[in-house]
């Protein structure tokens, strides 16, 4: 009997324990999505939810104060967003605070920044409309470095191949061909460059201008670079792409010195005209080709006047007049 | 003696009253009248018929294998026959509903071939078992205590009450299995070999018991075996099983003088 | 002429054990129906219960914590690796809280108690059938299947899901215990973490799911165990039948509960 006595209270310690912790864990993911606290509800219309889903956390300033309600589509540019937030923020949150989409860290979830506006404003009421931006999002940005990186290692590779030749320049006609080929080459990269490094430039204005604003301000990227490890990455990228750019000026000004180079007389160019033995033999068979084109334009002079081949000739004018016609 | 070649068995009918030995007539409790029993093609009871009168100790005998056990678990409702008519004490078992089957199950004592206790419960655990359903008829008892000594010591096991049965040797829960089927003081033991598996003393300390405690409570036995010496000692009353029919009937000395080789086969030495 | 009879034979030991899979299907579902028919008519053996959940649930508490440990430990200690070329190594809790709370929990939980509990059950009613236990209880006025089964399947079915609750929080703790001794993540942080991912899309349909493992385990081992052969050999086929059918069914449940919470809740 006492046996069973004791095998009851371990049981009964068991279960009640048991479905504690059960209703410990469904209260603590209740709290987290203010199911037991007093709460209010507000709204923000966005262009682009970019994958902001029922549950994610609303911050205020960095601190979590609500979840997302509802997600839902209004037309076709227009994602009207219901979130409800803490009670106790009533006092906190103003009427002219901004909402933006953010992610919470690099690869995290979504989540929904509101930041204090500027000046002063009345507090926020139930069913109030936030402001909202439409910062550049992660994967822009992300997408746009892309493409800048993809160009910059085109143009390093165009460079590279371009030098080489030119430093393997040697001179035959061959080589004077490929040169011509090269100088248009050389020109296009110019052109090429001079775009890149104007559109680096703007990129890295741009940049510039995003990573003041987030010294100060809540945004997506905020959000990355306060993110010890995806901020670091982020600066990397930046890092790369300056010198990037700086390779390419200095690349642009080699160049320069090169083009330079040939209308002066230096380098490859210059060297096949100073071969004289070869300007000689060019030169000649220039004439013996100059003289072989007059000949032959006197035999065919010859030729149209001789009775025999003259009706042959006249044929030909007629069908061009015709065909002139 | 009685040979019981063919099938018809309307003789059974008529001896439904037997005269006993003082004269009085005996009033049957168990009859058993043209079961039929298969499974599959195996055919155990082919029309078996019996009749079991109050106070007699009756020993129904066959070879392993011959439905003796089938028959005596169609007797409790445990299986049910293909064919055939089953009364126990004046209740035709087929029509009766679960409780009052179970009603008229606490007027029978079945000792089960392996003894059958509970492996998980005490002694005391296993007796108090078949009460649970039945407090009515002992009363409404509150502590059982006194009845589950009283029956251990008609085994005269009363010191292992608080033993698991794993604890106990083979012939020990024989005896507690024996003090189950009695604690519910039944009309009718159906005792389902009760020396199998025992060696020869145990076996005849068990059967002394049965005997005991027949002559204590008065029941009406009906004990299933293939041990000659057990039913040599034990029975008033003999029926061989064989073919799934009651082959012959009558006491041990008619049987074992008897020169069917059929029937001589049971008493060969 | 060999071969003809050869495949002509091998084709009906197929059809034999086809017919035989259906069979075992017909005869569990009625099992089934047959416990829902006894679980709502009076008596009620509410002490057998009692006894039964004790020895199930807080028997195999033990067992299951520290199953639930070694995963924890193990799934994380697996995963940071990739997490860490990712740079994701913050989300680790996310990751694990939900994979353990979602699925590895209950299954494994499920999986360990399919191995103790529905093998325990088949053995243990098996041995009951073959010794006759069963048919004396019969006699002796109790329904055997509602002592026995009802009891132990209602058992099963209420104290896997608490066996789920300890298995996932000791997973939960083992995992944490990794980030905090590689990862130098406090315990707190790696709590907070876990319940900011997780919600009740997550908690809800792994609860209800539990359950219904309860609810197979129970039931195949009772069903093997009540439908055991006779002789010591049909102990032993029936305990061991138990459990990979107990197992396979489980792995069934489970795909069909991802599928309905997957409408229910759009993972």
């Amino acid at each position: 009997m006492a046996k069973t006595k004791l095998e009851h209270l371990r049981l009964g310690i068991f279960v009640i324990l048991g479905i504690i912790l059960l209703l410990f864990a469904a209260y603590l993911i209740g709290n987290r999505q203010n199911m037991f606290s007093k709460t209010f509800e507000i709204s923000a219309v966005f262009k682009n939810a970019t994958g902001l889903q029922n549950g994610n956390n609303v911050r205020f300033s960095g601190i979590n104060v609500g979840t997302v309600n509802s997600v839902e589509m209004i037309n076709d540019t227009t994602i009207r967003v219901r979130m409800i937030i803490q009670d106790e923020m009533r006092n906190h949150i103003k009427k002219n605070a901004i909402a933006s989409i953010g992610t919470n860290g690099l690869v995290g979830s979504m989540l929904i920044n509101i930041v204090p506006g500027s000046g002063k404003g009345s507090l926020i009421t139930p069913g109030d409309e936030l402001q909202s931006s439409n910062k550049i999002g992660t994967q822009d940005m992300m997408s746009t470095l892309n493409v800048t990186n993809e160009n910059a290692a085109l143009l390093t590779a165009d460079l590279l191949k371009v030098t080489q030749a030119l430093n393997q320049g040697k001179g035959t006609l061959g080589r004077l061909l490929n040169d011509t080929v090269m100088s248009n080459d050389l020109q296009k990269t110019i052109l090429n460059l001079k775009n890149a490094s104007n559109s680096a430039n703007v990129t890295m204005i741009e940049m510039n201008k995003m990573v003041e604003q987030l010294d100060f301000e809540e945004s997506a990227a905020g959000v990355l670079l306060s993110d010890t490890i995806s901020g670091g990455k982020i600066k990397n990228v930046i890092e790369h792409l300056e010198t990037t750019s700086i390779e390419i000026e200095k690349m642009a000004q080699n160049l320069n010195s090169i083009i330079g180079g040939i209308n002066e007389g230096n380098g490859a160019i210059n060297y096949l005209t100073k071969d004289s033995i070869f300007v000689n033999q060019l030169e000649r068979s220039i004439e013996n080709i100059e003289q072989g084109t007059e000949r032959f334009n006197e035999n065919m002079e010859a030729l149209k006047h001789n009775f025999l081949t003259r009706g042959y000739f006249r044929k030909l004018e007629k069908k061009e007049k015709k065909n002139s016609n | 003696m009685n040979y019981n070649m063919e099938k018809d068995t309307t003789n059974i009918q008529a001896k439904g009253f037997k005269k006993s030995k003082n004269g009085t007539e005996r009033k049957a409790v168990i009859r058993i009248k043209n079961v039929i029993k298969s499974f599959g093609d195996n055919h155990v009871l082919n029309g078996f018929n019996m009749v079991l009168y109050e106070g007699e100790n009756l020993v129904v005998m066959g070879k392993s294998g011959s439905g003796k056990s089938v028959m005596i678990k169609c007797l409790v409702g445990l299986m049910a026959p293909d064919s055939g008519y089953i009364e126990v004490m004046g209740k035709e078992i087929s029509t009766l509903n679960r409780q009052t089957l179970d009603e008229l199950r606490s007027e029978i004592g079945f000792l089960f071939q392996g003894s059958a206790l509970y492996d998980s419960m005490t002694v005391r655990e296993n007796l108090e078992f078949p009460m649970r359903r039945h407090k009515e008829k002992l009363g409404f008892v509150q502590d059982t205590t006194p009845l589950v000594m009283e029956a251990l010591e008609n085994v005269g096991l009363a010191h292992t009450i608080d033993l698991m049965p794993e604890e106990l040797s083979g012939g020990m829960k024989r005896r507690v299995a024996l003090a189950r089927t009695l604690i519910l003081k039944p009309k009718i033991i159906l005792y389902d070999e009760p020396t199998s598996g025992l060696d020869p003393i145990t076996a005849k300390e068990i059967i002394e018991l049965m005997r005991s405690i027949q002559r204590k409570y008065g029941t009406s036995s009906l004990i299933i075996t293939h041990d000659v010496d057990c039913a040599r000692v034990i029975s008033e009353r003999m029926i061989l099983l064989v073919d799934g029919i009651n082959y012959a009937e009558g006491t041990y000395a008619e049987l074992s003088a008897s020169r069917d080789p059929k029937v001589e086969a049971f008493f060969k030495k | 002429m060999a071969d003809s009879t050869k495949t002509v034979f091998a084709k009906s030991k197929l059809v034999g054990r086809i017919k035989q899979f259906f069979i075992q299907i017909g005869e569990l579902s009625y099992f089934a129906g047959r416990f829902f028919k006894e679980i709502f008519t009076a008596p009620f053996e509410f002490k057998e219960l009692l006894r039964q959940c004790y020895q199930m649930g807080n028997r195999s508490l033990v067992l299951v914590c520290m199953t639930g440990f070694i995963i924890g430990l193990v799934l994380t200690l697996q995963s940071r690796p990739t997490m860490i070329q990712f740079g994701a190594v913050s989300m680790m809790p996310n990751m694990v809280g939900i994979s353990i709370v979602r699925e590895i929990g209950p299954v494994i939980t499920a999986l360990i108690c399919a191995g103790r509990i529905a093998s325990g059950i088949g053995a243990e009613l098996g041995s009951m059938k073959v010794t006759e236990q069963i048919d004396a209880m019969e006699v002796s006025g109790t329904n055997p299947f509602k002592y026995l089964v009802v009891t132990r399947i209602l058992a099963t079915t209420l104290m896997i899901p608490i066996l789920v609750v300890f298995g996932d929080l000791i997973a939960l703790f083992g995992s944490a215990l990794v980030e905090n001794l590689k990862g130098q993540v406090s315990f707190q942080l790696y709590f907070n973490t876990v319940f900011d991912a997780l919600s009740f899309g997550d908690l809800v349909p792994a609860t209800i799911k539990s359950f219904f493992f309860g609810f197979v385990i129970g039931l195949v081992g009772c069903f093997k165990g009540f439908n055991s052969k006779k002789g010591t050999a049909g102990v032993g086929i029936a305990a061991n039948t138990a459990v990979v059918m107990a197992s396979l069914l489980l792995f069934v449940v489970d795909f069909i509960a991802v599928f309905i919470s997957d409408i229910f809740y759009e993972l």
